[in-house]
């Protein structure tokens, strides 16, 4: 085995670190209509696309509804925010 | 893939496309493309007030893009088939 | 213990069959029976109910509602599908 350093290897980039852990912790996902979601982010891909858990629905700072499971599609996110 | 096999089976079947505008036609489906452009037949619009006033139009290509729904009958859909091709999925 | 990685769309295979409600743009929300979906959120719901909020003239907050045998809904429309025992 050569132990030559390699810069190609398996480094993880930081946004891709940081899906990795914030899965199964609380997460605010803000949409870029306005709309935040307040839950336990299940999984999130590529894409954004996220699925959470006991999710609070928030418009203009209002509890508007609650979710036990939730999709939501990748290209209405603005940021996912860890709490 | 899955849903272009879905509008393929609706080939020569009447539907109601509603467009993101509002508009809604009615045609016979002729066909379908992988971006669900859609080529209609024998053309009605539902709401006249949205639709261009374009009466004498028989036939349209639709702009997949443009569509919001595209509303179907019981009859013409495999509720059962459906479901397993998704469960089978072109996802994994 | 193999902790196999979920991704989002596993939530749609879990919901075939299912009631699912979902949010659209343009203030719309649809509540039907899943059948089809892919990567897209293309999907295809049976006895479905469309509601449409809207303002009036004097800004009231308005709904209507519109049913469908079954309905295609383009993938792009689609903000968030849940099951809508949560309504």
């Amino acid at each position: 085995m050569s132990t030559e350093t390699t810069t190609t290897s398996t480094e993880i980039s930081a946004p891709s670190r940081f899906l990795n852990e914030i899965t199964a912790t609380s997460v605010i996902v803000k949409l870029y209509s306005g709309e935040e979601y307040h839950g336990i982010l299940e999984s999130i891909d590529g894409y954004m696309n996220v699925t959470m858990e006991d999710t609070k629905e928030y418009v203009h700072g209002k509890l508007i509804k609650t979710y036990n499971d939730v999709f939501i599609r990748g290209n209405n996110v603005l940021y996912i925010s860890n709490v | 893939m899955l849903f272009l096999s879905f509008f393929k089976t609706l080939v020569d079947r009447e539907i109601t496309v509603e467009l993101k505008n509002g508009v809604e036609i009615t045609g016979t489906l002729k066909t379908a493309d992988q971006y669900f452009n859609l080529k209609l037949d024998n053309v009605k619009c539902k709401n006249e007030d949205k639709f261009p006033h374009l009466s004498s139009v028989k036939s349209i290509f639709l702009r997949g893009s443009t569509v919001r729904y595209v509303h179907l009958s019981k009859g013409d859909v495999d509720t059962n088939l459906l479901q397993d091709a998704s469960r089978r999925g072109k996802l994994h | 213990m193999s902790d196999s990685k979920s991704e989002p769309l596993d939530l749609f295979k879990v919901l075939l069959d299912e009631k699912v409600h979902v949010k659209l743009r343009g203030a719309r929300e649809i509540t039907g029976r899943l059948h089809a979906y892919d990567s897209h959120c293309n999907i295809v719901l049976s006895d479905a109910v469309e509601t449409i909020y809207d303002t009036d003239a004097n800004d009231q907050l308005i709904s209507t509602q519109k049913k469908s045998e079954v309905i295609f809904v383009r993938g792009d429309s689609v903000i968030l599908v849940s099951s809508p025992n949560d309504v």
